[in-house]
């Protein structure tokens, strides 16, 4: 499918040909500001590394547009608490939010932020020059549609919720200088990355992959970075449970090898852990966010500035990298939508996804992506370029139920193999009636 | 000067009300709100009455059992020994000796520190790459340790953090009770050739058995309610070997969205409290008459 396709099977079509009405774009782009002038917008953002190069673009913003900005900083596991409560009264505080791409359905199915079609289509709002078609096409039907096929992927009835800002896949990095030292070639499939674990252990001494591996969301996540390339699902198209056919026990096989030759302790790693094992030269490889490259050459956090080099996620039976990351999304209960809108779309254009990457922040545009001076910033960008190819929107199943399924089952059982208590087939099938019983009280399963 | 028989509870009756609106309301609220099936974001109205299941599926739940049972151990093990040591380090500081001032007050700084920063202190400590535990391991040649990421020696991290911020508690409240015994009464005992230890066990701890027990119920309450070291340090891993019942009901709350779930656990919860605090308060009650004891 291609990408305007995606943009027409959300419903969002008409946003794309707004800009070939160049009367409108005229009247309206010059003061599409102008109603707003002294408004304060409240946004609730996570403490992150993309909404931390965003603030720096803020005084630009209200220069700008008159628009003023207050933030409202949480650390993400504690967001979703004061979202929802913030959300669920007549009116919120938020204007704009960001959340965790697995938030999205649940946030749709209460009703609780609103769809951005008509804001796209409005032309005293939108923006001409927007260009949605420019957006990751993986971004965007991870981060932004509800709705379609399985109810979070692009289809008939998907629409469009929120943009991502934060978005992500995933990545391999390795240390360069190890692997030369030893001959070693960055692994292109799953085969070439199992040889490669214990070698790297016993001849260097350090950890050779880090992962994340706490209980809850950290393991889930760092099985599913396995799972997808190795051809398993967590359900079929049905909403059949699969994650404990084979392919599921073979992911989490690999992810305790990971655990057995990785830095000592990953089943208490969250990414911050897994992080700082790999910037301080505790691990060879590193597999997991984009959101590494960021860091790898800032030296107050980082020992191994200059020593990393990149590769796509290894294949196994296909390619599939990592969909997730942040969005921004207007709640229904705002009391500035429009002026939220037309800050969202300020901050997702093209000018400023170039500024916030140069900020520190990750792109969500091709254009970015493909511009030469960014590259040139940021050679590691080709790498990325390529690893978007392979984003697969349907990583995980971003059902409103995915957050009790994540943490209270197979965050318990997946963790329960990465300490030894259980074999990896042990602890998937014993999951079975758990997670059955929560499918079936969400109707997509028979009682 | 003779009173109405009503003086009394017209003097409690404000005190009262304020005691039943502040704790007896938000408890029959939980209570109410077991009976329901409500999600938060959600408006109230379409909360969905559930009548009992929510408790009757709580009492089936495997996974309640299980943190009930991590619960009780972990409220037993740091509770013995902040008892002992508090009640140890009190006796010992007790006296006034040269710096007795400057251990009195050092004893008492992790009482004080939010649990949020005690847990984040505690992560960094117990890290098995970066951590202190493991460097001073390390120079005695022990390799490191995945704190953390063991069920046992996770568990071991959460009594010891705990042990570290409570056991002040302890040593405060037993200084307090020594501070009230009559000296006469011990001197008594030393002329009557009691030795140190007789001292202690037969007149010193009998003499402030109240206090111990008073002690003994708020600590065992808080270890239920534990929640925010446990959040940070493990949240409730490796599995679920660590999850207390505080946090399997903050899980059921805010992650599975499942409120009036919580609320039939946390009823639960309340009533393994309130009787654990009946059993306590049966031993050594401070609060009975003083001529029936």
């Amino acid at each position: 499918m291609k990408r305007r396709d995606v943009l027409k099977t959300a419903g969002i079509a008409g946003i794309l040909t707004a800009g070939q009405f160049p009367l409108i774009k005229g009247v309206f782009a010059q003061d599409r500001y102008g109603k707003y002038r002294g408004t304060t917008l409240v946004l609730s953002i996570p403490a992150h590394s993309q909404y931390d190069a965003m603030t720096k673009l803020i005084p630009e913003f209200t220069a700008e547009t008159g628009i003023k900005v207050e933030l409202d900083k949480l650390a993400i596991p504690r967001m979703k608490d004061k979202q929802l409560l913030e959300m669920a009264k007549p009116q919120g505080d938020y204007d704009l939010a960001s959340y965790v791409v697995m938030w999205k359905s649940e946030y749709v199915k209460k009703n609780l932020i609103v769809e951005l079609e008509p804001y796209f289509k409005n032309p005293a709002l939108a923006d001409p020059n927007y260009d949605m078609g420019d957006i990751v096409k993986g971004y965007l039907e991870n981060l932004g549609l509800v709705g379609g096929r399985k109810g979070y992927l692009p289809g008939p009835n998907a629409k469009l919720y929120g943009l991502p800002y934060g978005a992500e896949t995933s990545v391999l990095a390795y240390r360069k200088d190890i692997f030369e030292k030893h001959g070693l070639k960055p692994p292109t499939d799953y085969t070439e990355f199992q040889k490669l674990l214990a070698p790297i252990k016993a001849k260097e001494g350090i950890g050779a992959l880090t992962s994340r591996g706490q209980a809850g969301h950290q393991c889930v996540h760092a099985w599913l970075l396995h799972l997808n390339p190795l051809g398993g699902e967590v359900f079929d198209e049905n909403w059949n449970l699969t994650f404990n056919k084979q392919q599921g026990i073979d992911a989490l096989t690999f992810l305790k090898e990971v655990v057995d030759t990785g830095p000592v302790g990953i089943p208490a790693f969250g990414q911050g852990e897994m992080n700082n094992t790999f910037l301080q030269g505790q691990a060879a490889m590193y597999l997991d966010s984009t959101l590494i490259m960021g860091i790898v050459n800032d030296t107050s956090k980082s020992k191994i500035a200059g020593k990393v080099g990149y590769a796509l996620h290894p294949k196994g039976v296909k390619h599939a990298s990592q969909s997730g990351g942040l969005g921004l999304c207007i709640p229904r209960n705002a009391k500035n939508k429009e002026a939220a809108f037309l800050m969202m779309q300020w901050l997702t254009s093209k000018a400023q996804d170039i500024k916030v990457v140069q900020a520190g922040g990750g792109p969500t545009r091709m254009s970015t992506i493909n511009n030469a001076d960014i590259l040139k910033q940021f050679p590691d960008f080709a790498v990325l370029k390529d690893a978007l190819k392979y984003v697969d929107p349907d990583w995980r199943p971003i059902i409103a139920e995915w957050d009790e399924i994540n943490i209270q089952a197979l965050g318990v059982g997946v963790s329960e193999a990465l300490t030894g208590k259980k074999t990896p087939k042990q602890a998937l099938d014993d999951l079975v009636p758990k997670i059955t019983g929560i499918m079936q009280k969400g109707g997509y399963l028979k009682a | 000067m003779r009173h109405a028989r009503s003086t009394p509870w017209i003097f409690i009756a404000p005190a009262a009300l304020l005691m039943a609106a502040g704790c007896l309301l938000p408890v029959l609220a939980a209570v109410r709100l077991g009976f329901f099936d409500w999600s938060m974001g959600t408006p109230w109205s379409e909360a969905k009455w559930v009548g009992i299941s929510a408790f009757v599926d709580a009492i089936k739940d495997p996974a309640v059992w299980r943190s009930l049972w991590t619960t009780l151990k972990f409220a037993f093990v740091s509770v013995s020994i902040e008892m002992v040591l508090g009640i140890v380090l009190a006796l010992v500081l007790e006296r006034s000796v040269r710096g007795t001032t400057f251990f009195r007050t050092l004893f008492v700084l992790p009482m004080m520190i939010a649990p949020i920063a005690v847990g984040l202190t505690w992560r960094y400590l117990f890290d098995s790459q970066f951590g202190l535990v493991n460097a001073v391991l390390g120079a005695f040649s022990i390799a490191p340790k995945g704190w953390l990421a063991d069920e046992t020696l996770a568990f071991a991290a959460i009594i010891i953090s705990d042990i570290w911020q409570w056991t002040p508690f302890v040593f405060i409240m037993v200084m307090a009770g020594l501070a009230g015994v009559d000296s006469s009464v011990v001197e008594a005992a030393r002329i009557d050739g009691a030795s140190t230890r007789q001292i202690i066990t037969k007149v010193k701890l009998p003499m402030i058995a109240h206090v111990l027990a008073i002690t003994l119920v708020m600590r065992l309450i808080d270890a239920f309610r534990v929640l925010e070291v446990i959040y940070i340090l493990t949240f409730g891993g490796p599995g679920d070997s660590t999850e207390v019942l505080s946090l399997h009901i903050y899980k059921t709350a805010f992650i599975g969205q499942k409120l009036g779930a919580a609320s039939a656990i946390s009823v639960l919860l309340l009533i393994v409290v309130a009787g654990l605090s009946y059993m306590a308060l049966r031993l050594s009650n401070p609060l009975r008459d003083p001529v029936a004891r």
